[in-house]
């Protein structure tokens, strides 16, 4: 079953004469185990279809399915709550919270779900930041870490939840190219073995390519919808 | 502990100086409220204690006579109409033993006393001054007053084993150099009669302690040439905020004038009642400027944290909880403010009550009088719980109301 698909997606933004559609149309799906990229010049509609897609947003035409449900007529509570269950996200400003430590924020997702014991939360979000690479700093206040380490533990805050989908809007727009590298790989290798699907934007044509499938987008629309 | 209670204590934390601010506030409003509140709750109580000592719980005084006249219906029939009158007050209890007699039989009163006052002249160390002589029985007229307490010269004992003893007000003692066992002459249009001074009592009153003497009710009729009746029967209750009702009650089966000591004593209740409502609105202030400014810090740290609130709902926390992360916010520091109020209320009034300062004129105090009272602390609590909420209501739901689409694709581009 695809993680999320989404047809005929429309959007506007703005009001009056400020109105512009950003989103024209949409249509697409997502497979569990696949990356994916969304590339395009700055204006076509990547961020808004990323935003909707992660139920941040509400179209104003078309349907979005996750997991087989239909999003549509869900409250704010109920679509927050599939965010939390089946989406993880990555953003370009890694958005930690520096009250916290690392250890701490990734844990805050699973507080939310509250489906584990204090122990196994803590336990978790340990291997996750070992899997990133963070496991000597897991005790360092979120503003102690350098923007590379940021970076990793805003993936394993992404991961806490074991979500279906990991939506990233420019994870490495802020990175130099070798922790840019470095993120990426390591998204791709959790998408790939843990069988999560990876949606990205991206500008970076390189690592756009690196994706299994890419979507350009222009002017609101898939320029070659698969 | 709740996620959102987490990261409220968290989000505190990080603006330590400015929540101490709001917290030093409301502590010392909730104090100076309590403080405040019992300092003239204790002044009234007193004042309450020294009245009903001095003048009694209720007065029985002149009698009713109602002066209704009537038209015969008919000249042959034995019918009339009332058309009217008016009622006339005819000084004095002509019948006290009566009167008393049938009190007895009313639950809630405990005891009975029947006086005799009238006016005459003090002669003593070549000088005159007016007086009021009160003629008591001091046997029941010590059950219904404090008088054993307010002797601070002499004895009542004295008193009793002297028919012509005198007790005086500590004010006429002074203005005359008058002490115990001195001789004086009080006289009464063309009476003259010798006293002799058993004690000084001191009531606090200024206009009892100057004017008022004690005799026995023998000596005072032959004083005033009243062999019968009283001026008025005063009377002790088991519950004196019940007095209104039973001066009612009394007043019907006597068809005498009764009076309450609430409604005698209605102007200083009524100043006692304003001072310590506008203390408590003065003091509130205190609490509402404290109030403004939480809600200047949490509007702050709402703007301070718009972004950490976009992620927090990206990762699927509601509006609910970030509203609760504020309101949590608001709360501790509610809590702490009201629990270190209180104990700061607590250690003030104490310290309060232990500074001496001399009080004479509506009643005697040689230091501060505090009251008690749990309600205090309790409207003090209210107060700071009304105002924190609001304050921290309104941050809260503009928190809560913050789309964190908008507000990542704004911080990202």
């Amino acid at each position: 079953m695809p993680v999320l698909t989404c047809d005929n997606l429309q959007r506007f933004l703005g009001s009056a004469e400020n109105r512009v559609q950003a989103l024209r149309g949409v249509s697409l799906s997502i497979e569990p185990g696949r990356t994916y990229a969304i590339a395009g010049h700055s204006g076509s509609g990547k961020s808004t279809l990323l935003y909707l897609l992660g139920l941040l947003d509400l179209p104003d035409k078309g349907s979005i399915h996750v997991r087989g449900q239909d999003t549509r007529g869900l409250s704010d509570e109920q679509r927050t709550a599939l965010r939390n269950e089946h989406m993880g996200f990555v953003f370009q400003f890694h958005f930690l919270l520096k009250e916290f430590s690392a250890l701490e924020n990734v844990m805050l997702p699973m507080r939310k779900l509250a489906r584990l014991s204090e122990a196994d939360m803590r336990a978790k979000a340990a291997d996750l930041l070992d899997r990133v690479g963070l496991a000597d700093k897991r005790n360092r206040l979120g503003n102690h870490l350098s923007g590379g380490e940021q970076q990793r533990v805003a993936i394993a805050r992404a991961l806490a939840n074991d979500p279906a989908l990991i939506l990233a809007d420019e994870p490495t727009g802020n990175l130099d190219h070798a922790n840019a590298d470095r993120v990426f790989d390591l998204l791709g290798e959790i998408a790939h073995t843990r069988g999560q699907a990876l949606l990205m934007v991206s500008h970076n044509p390189e690592l756009a390519g690196r994706c299994d499938q890419v979507f350009r987008m222009q002017d609101g629309l898939l320029l070659d919808p698969s | 502990m709740s996620p959102n209670l987490q990261i409220a204590l968290r989000f505190l934390a990080d603006r330590k100086r400015s929540m101490l601010m709001s917290l030093t506030g409301i502590m010392f409003g909730v104090a100076f409220f309590v403080i405040t509140q019992a300092q003239t709750a204790g002044f009234e109580g007193y004042f309450i204690k020294t009245i009903l000592g001095v003048n009694g719980m209720v007065r029985i005084e002149d009698r009713i006579q109602s002066t209704v006249r009537s038209l015969d219906a008919d000249p042959e029939s034995s019918f009339s109409i009332g058309v009217g009158g008016s009622v006339k007050y005819i000084s004095g209890v002509q019948h006290p033993h009566v009167i008393q007699e049938a009190l007895t039989n009313i639950p809630g009163i405990t005891a009975s006393s029947p006086v005799i006052r009238g006016n005459a002249v003090m002669l003593a160390n070549f000088r005159e001054y007016d007086v009021k002589p009160y003629g008591i029985d001091l046997t029941s007229y010590a059950n219904v007053s404090d008088l054993e307490t307010q002797i601070i010269d002499g004895s009542l004992k004295a008193f009793s084993d002297n028919p012509y003893g005198l007790l005086i007000g500590v004010r006429i003692a002074r203005r005359l150099n008058l002490s115990v066992g001195d001789s004086i002459l009080l006289q009464n249009a063309a009476n003259l009669q010798r006293f002799r001074i058993a004690g000084v009592y001191e009531t606090g009153i200024d206009q009892v302690d100057r004017e008022r003497v004690f005799l026995h009710l023998p000596a005072i009729r032959t004083l005033l040439n009243q062999p019968i009746g009283a001026s008025f029967i005063q009377i002790n209750l088991a519950d004196p905020a019940l007095a209104p009702a039973f001066a009612k009650r009394i007043r019907q089966i006597t068809s005498h004038s009764t009076m309450g000591w609430q409604e005698r004593e209605k102007t200083w209740l009524q100043v006692f009642s304003v001072l310590r409502i506008s203390s408590a609105l003065t003091i509130s202030t205190i609490i509402l400027i404290s109030g403004l400014g939480m809600f200047n810090t949490l509007v702050m740290i709402v703007i301070d944290k718009t972004r950490e609130i976009a992620i927090l709902r990206s990762m699927g926390y509601t509006r609910s909880d970030i509203s609760r992360i504020f309101m949590f916010q608001g709360g501790i520091i509610l809590v702490l403010g009201i629990l270190s109020g209180w104990l700061a209320a607590a250690a003030g009034t104490y310290t309060l009550s232990k500074i001496p300062i001399r009080i004479r004129g509506i009643f005697a105090s040689d230091s501060f009088v505090v009251a008690w009272d749990i309600q205090h602390y309790l409207w003090a609590g209210i107060i700071a719980t009304v105002v924190v909420l609001i304050a921290s209501y309104l941050p809260a739901r503009r928190a809560a109301r913050l789309e964190p689409g908008t507000v990542i694709r704004g911080s990202s581009s």
